[in-house]
């Protein structure tokens, strides 16, 4: 992933993210990995390719703690990104370019 | 639901923009989240028009002041088209603070891509 804060024209960093797989037989998300973007906005090591299966998976950004460290506030108190993975063995970039009142 | 309503405070516009039309008979729904118990309330359910558009999706009493999410029923929208796509809906949620003004709440949307922001 790499965060982009297209408000301020700079890199989303130290967001606090989480990446999450759905359960296709009970539809609830489990959570993979925690983290938290660098000062380049990005986060290595999200997950290995040995857990990458395909499913259904989610990521979920907490852009509204990350306004309310910049002192301002949000019309989103959070964004969540779900896609579906088939071909595991590809690479897969899901960036977010994100400012107060858009993503 | 609220179908003849003219005038919700909320309103929504889906476009393709990876055919560059509008985003047409897309499903979506609107919910409300209930802050006590913590559990998505659903609120309007609804089809986009010709126009990409969904009139009537709340009343001005009903838009109390809460967290809200739109979902988009995005995966079907694709497969009616006979496509695949990378989500497989788009679910978008905001906060209400103020619901005396209006909220316009558009996505732009391709088969890989998609964006929304907050318009009035």
């Amino acid at each position: 992933t790499h965060v982009l804060n297209t408000g301020m024209g700079v890199p989303g960093a130290h967001m606090a993210l989480s990446l999450h797989r759905m359960d296709p037989s009970t539809s609830l998300w489990n959570l993979l990995t925690t983290g938290t973007t660098n000062d380049d906005g990005r986060c290595p090591g999200l997950i290995t390719r040995e857990t990458f299966t395909p499913a259904v998976y989610k990521i979920r950004f907490e852009t509204g703690q990350y306004w309310g460290s910049l002192g301002e506030t949000s019309f989103y108190p959070y964004v969540e990104i779900v896609f579906t993975i088939t071909d595991h063995s590809q690479k897969f970039h899901v960036p977010l370019l994100c400012s107060r009142f858009s993503y | 639901m609220s179908s003849t309503l003219p005038n919700s405070p909320l309103t929504t516009y889906v476009l393709n923009t990876g055919d560059g039309v509008p985003g047409a008979r897309m499903a979506l729904s609107l919910h409300r989240l209930d802050s006590l118990l913590v559990i998505w309330n659903l609120v309007t359910v609804g089809t986009t028009d010709e126009d990409g558009r969904c009139p009537g999706l709340i009343t001005t009493k009903a838009f109390t002041p809460g967290m809200y999410k739109m979902r988009f029923e995005t995966g079907q929208y694709w497969e009616s088209l006979g496509q695949n796509s990378f989500y497989p809906y788009v679910e978008i949620v905001f906060t209400i603070t103020n619901p005396n003004e209006r909220f316009h709440l558009p996505l732009l949307l391709s088969r890989f891509s998609y964006s929304t922001y907050r318009g009035s």
